[in-house]
């Protein structure tokens, strides 16, 4: 096999995102990806979707032919065995890892939700600003710019002025593409909440208000995708192609003449003993390894499969930090009946949220967090399904359609992540057992510590007061959160900084002991704010696709170097 | 077509564009309607169903477009002193109302509506003339010197440029509307020339794209529908399936009720429940046209009535219209071949709304209650599909909206509203 310019391991959208701008400066660039890519028709993902009769995130896609193993296996449904190794058995719900991501071209931005907003500046200076978590080795507006070559990337549709300046986060250029239009229930609670924007002051001086969501979905034709049209099934598959999912950038990236090998899962990166990295090694899914030799390597892989794949290869672990500081984002709902009907399964889960509780002082003591508002009637706790389980038993014929549609229409959620911070104890390690490509697993220790869990009961009040505002019942309003939902947000495991001694990473994602292997993802994340983490991974690798292209010299001029040479 | 530079032309050019664009926004949603919603409707798999489901719903995307073409035609015709106007030919339009080579017509979805629609979008810089020539079968220098809404919004350009500003931009600010009131995002409030021109790039870049993108216009998306739609129909033949995805309907309907008013080529629905329920379609979207005509020419108005009133058309719109218009194409036009009908989007004789709010109010709301009144009636009838009865219950939603939100801001509703 021929020697690449670039390597890069995982086509997620982070690696493709890479793979595309190199390949399209002429660079040789080879994608490897541990899944599958395909199939050649998105309604046949679909198709897989309606025909599960146990529901996940993963089910349009982990549909496989008898007799075809998936070498690339991930946490799915609760009722499939375990990819992760962890202590399921004990009791604290709270003491888990519960994210799962996909493993397929095209990675985890299949059945994502589509949000992009931003990291706040104070997001990057958690610890100079107030004192938990620790800084970025970057700020704010060393990120900006490439923010906003990565909303006209993936297209993202939001309201520049909404958003520019809120809690600092200056915006240079417009979105591409205006924001999806809100929801019925977004207006009515704009409405409602008309009169209440100074609760909650102590948090900040933020009106309590709706701001639109940035989101990676088309409110108009663009590059090439449809429009959004409602279909509302978003997670875990867009029926349309609509919501962008990094599938647009690997073809992009094959277009302009990168190579991409599926079912291709990287069991070791080799490096020199200079610490230069000369090779990596995979196999195939028939089980045979294979050797690609390259001058720069990427690992883009999200976050638990890059520092496994560090740790198989006993790399880039002087700071003893990788795995490290696995994060995610705590989520939780809470759900209420309006008292008139809000109209929801129309349109994107969410179209609007509240950003006001992701910046304060308070964060010196207690989680910031953002709600998002729901378009999707009970959300993930009580879907159409289950109320009509409850109201069954004593309704029926047309008197149990009628209480449907009354109950279903007037239901409404809120949904909200909470930031976590980084622990060094939660981590991800080697399993001693291996999955069935006879690798090895990853093993997680986990848990979401009480600066985030305090978090919840405030965030309750906060939900029940938008309730009570809409005009809710007490009775008619549900925020208990026992534990944690997860929010498939997997970030922070290579984190990066200036101390080799404290991270894996440098500013430019170099890791500190190998100038030619770079981490990309959400891996590199030392702390994670408020924020869906996509455009953040994607702004971060567009930079790096800028800085990898730097290491080269320019094509002609090598062009003529080569043709001098005798 | 070229602009003489005088207001009355500029004016002119743009009540023309008006009618075009409403009348496109017809034509498209027609087809839209025709669209099947269910592999059990016959002739279509469920894959081909999604599909299918997807160019109906970039089919409503794109009428949408051409509604908010005719608001921002709107605003650019009150910043001139003229007032917004709807008014088009009844359908189907003879192809020499325009200098267009096409006719405006309703016909269902299909290939033969697909490259009219096609050829209604076409760029002025289009880059593949030789596949229209093929596919039109209308002379190359033809194509090139064809009519089309781009060039008719190049004219009104060229017009507002020739005017001094100051001479031009006579209207009343007050008048102009934007997203806070009518939803459209991108409305643009026209006050000058430079807003007027945003506003008229606004549009073209929609319609037929940019020199350099003709990808995510309406032109690129019907060209790319089309090819989808003919990679589906050799892929049917190929494996020896049928592959019909709309339903069978008469082209451009007329309900009975208008017959002596019938142009050639329309086709009176002979059948007489599916006549009155296509009445019933024509007054309610007359009413809906008007109410929005009105808050494009009644500036603010107290306690956010403009704002309702834009609301309650774009509600009848999307909640009413489009279950009707669905409903129509699912029954019997009483033509032969089990043909059915669809809506006709007749405009007959009728007024604008008054100036004073508080008439036009009241108007408004007998209006809903009459057409909700029918609308019940027509719903019990056993042949009514479910469409219409959901249209039924919206309406009745529409009325009590408009009802509550006079109450709310006039005492005179607020005893009606009890009562």
């Amino acid at each position: 096999m021929k020697k690449y310019d670039v390597v890069i391991i995982g086509a997620g959208v982070a690696g493709a995102l890479i793979a595309n701008e190199l390949a399209k400066k002429g660079r040789s660039v080879l994608i490897l990806e541990a899944g599958v890519r395909g199939p050649k028709e998105r309604t046949d993902l679909v198709g897989n979707y309606l025909n599960s009769t146990n529901r996940s995130l993963g089910s349009p896609y982990n549909v496989f032919p008898a007799g075809v193993i998936n070498k690339a296996p991930i946490e799915d449904a609760p009722n499939l065995p375990h990819y992760y190794d962890q202590d399921y058995n004990q009791p604290d719900q709270n003491k888990y890892f519960k994210s799962n991501y996909e493993r397929r071209v095209g990675g985890s931005t299949w059945h994502w939700l589509g949000n992009c907003p931003r990291l706040l500046p104070n997001d990057f200076e958690t610890a100079s600003k107030y004192k938990i978590g620790v800084d970025w080795p970057i700020k704010y507006r060393d990120l900006e710019e490439w923010y906003c070559r990565a909303e006209h990337e993936l297209g993202v549709a939001g309201d520049h002025d909404e958003l520019d300046n809120y809690f600092g986060a200056f915006r240079s250029q417009p979105f591409p593409m205006p924001k999806i239009w809100p929801s019925y229930s977004d207006l009515l609670i704009t409405q409602k909440l008309s009169g209440s924007s100074d609760l909650w002051s102590e948090f900040n001086d933020k009106p309590l208000a709706l701001m639109s969501t940035p989101q990676a979905r088309n409110s108009e034709p663009y590059d090439g995708r449809p429009v959004c049209a409602g279909n509302s099934s978003c997670v875990p598959i867009c029926p349309i192609g609509a919501k962008y999912d990094a599938s647009v950038h690997t073809k992009k990236a094959e277009a302009n003449g990168a190579d991409l090998l599926d079912k291709a899962i990287v069991t070791r990166i080799i490096a020199d003993e200079s610490g230069k990295i000369t090779s990596v090694e995979y196999q195939d899914w028939e089980d045979k390894k294979h050797n690609v030799k390259g001058e720069i390597f990427v690992l883009a892989a999200n976050a638990i499969e890059s520092a496994k794949i560090l740790l198989m290869s006993d790399l880039a672990n002087e700071s003893d930090q990788v795995g490290r500081n696995l994060m995610d984002h705590p989520q939780g709902e809470g759900q209420c009946i309006v008292n008139e009907p809000v109209f929801p399964f129309r349109g994107p889960p969410t179209t609007s949220g509240i950003d006001k509780f992701r910046d304060g002082t308070f964060r010196a003591k207690t989680a910031a967090f953002r709600l998002s508002m729901g378009n999707d009637g009970g959300g993930r706790s009580n879907p159409p399904q289950g109320v009509l389980k409850e109201l069954i038993n004593d309704n029926f014929g047309v008197v149990l359609r009628q209480n449907l549609k009354a109950r279903v229409t007037s239901q409404f959620r809120i949904s909200f992540l909470a930031e976590m911070l980084p622990s060094p104890d939660n981590r991800v390690t080697l399993s001693p057992d291996k999955d069935a490509a006879g690798i090895f697993r990853p093993r997680i220790t986990f848990s979401v510590d009480t600066y985030t869990l305090n978090s919840f009961a405030v965030i309750g009040e906060v939900m029940k007061s938008i309730f009570l505002a809409l005009g809710s019942k007490l009775e008619d309003i549900n925020v208990k959160n026992p534990s944690f939902l997860p929010a498939g947000h997997i970030m922070g495991t290579c984190r990066m900084g200036n101390d080799p001694k404290t991270s894996v990473v440098d500013k430019n994602l170099r890791c500190h002991q190998h100038p030619n292997l770079y981490i990309a993802g959400a891996s590199v994340f030392p702390t994670v704010g408020s924020a869906n983490p996509t455009i953040t991974i994607a702004a971060l690798s567009l930079r790096l696709a800028s800085f990898i292209e730097k290491q080269f010299k320019p094509v002609t001029q090598w062009h003529q170097t080569e043709k001098g040479q005798k | 077509m070229a602009s003489n530079g005088k207001r009355s032309e500029i004016i002119s050019l743009l009540s023309e564009a008006c009618e075009l664009e409403h009348g496109l926004a017809c034509s498209y949603l027609y087809a839209a309607f025709s669209i099947k919603q269910s592999a059990s409707e016959g002739d279509i798999t469920w894959d081909q169903l999604q599909y299918a489901r997807r160019w109906a719903g970039q089919l409503y995307f794109i009428a949408s477009q051409e509604m908010f073409h005719l608001s921002q035609a709107w605003n650019l015709l009150t910043a001139l002193g003229g007032t917004p106007y709807y008014g088009r030919p009844n359908f189907p339009q003879s192809h020499r109302y325009y200098p267009i080579d096409l006719p405006l017509v309703l016909e269902p979805f299909g290939e033969r509506a697909l490259k009219r629609f096609i050829f209604y979008e076409l760029p002025e810089h289009v880059s593949d003339v030789e596949f229209l020539v093929k596919e039109f079968h209308i002379p190359k220098e033809r194509i090139q010197k064809a009519f089309t809404v781009g060039k008719l919004y190049e004219s009104i350009l060229n017009g507002i440029k020739q005017i001094p500003e100051s001479k031009l931009f006579i209207g009343d600010p007050a008048l102009q509307v934007g997203p806070e009131v009518c939803h459209f995002n991108e409305i643009v409030k026209v006050t000058n020339r430079e807003t007027a021109l945003r506003a008229i790039h606004t549009i073209t870049e929609q319609g037929e794209g940019t020199k350099t993108d003709q990808l995510d216009c309406h032109y690129g998306l019907y060209l790319e529908i089309e090819r989808e739609y003919r990679n589906m129909r050799i892929a049917a033949t190929e494996k020896g399936l049928k592959f019909e995805p709309a339903r069978k309907v008469i082209e451009n309907p007329m309900p009975a009720f208008y017959a002596g008013q019938i142009l050639a080529g329309a086709n009176v629905i002979k059948n007489d429940f599916s006549s009155h329920v296509s009445v019933l379609f024509d007054n309610i979207y007359s009413l809906m046209l008007r109410m929005l005509q009105y808050v494009f020419q009644s500036g603010p108005l107290p306690d956010g009535l403009q704002k309702n009133i834009a609301d309650g058309s774009i509600q009848l719109m999307t909640r009413v219209l489009k279950p009707l218009g669905e409903a129509l194409t699912l029954l019997p036009s009483g033509h032969g071949n089990d043909l059915k009908c669809g809506p006709s989007f007749g405009l007959y004789r009728h007024v604008s709304f008054p100036a004073n709010f508080r008439e036009t109010l009241y108007l408004i709301i007998e209006a809903l209650t009459q057409s909700a009144d029918q609308c019940k009636v027509l719903s019990n009838n056993a042949a009514a599909p479910a469409q219409l009865l959901n249209a039924t219950a919206n309406l009745v939603s529409v009325q009590t909206y408009i009802s509550n939100v006079a109450a709310m801001s006039l005492a005179e509703f607020a005893s009606a509203v009890k009562s």
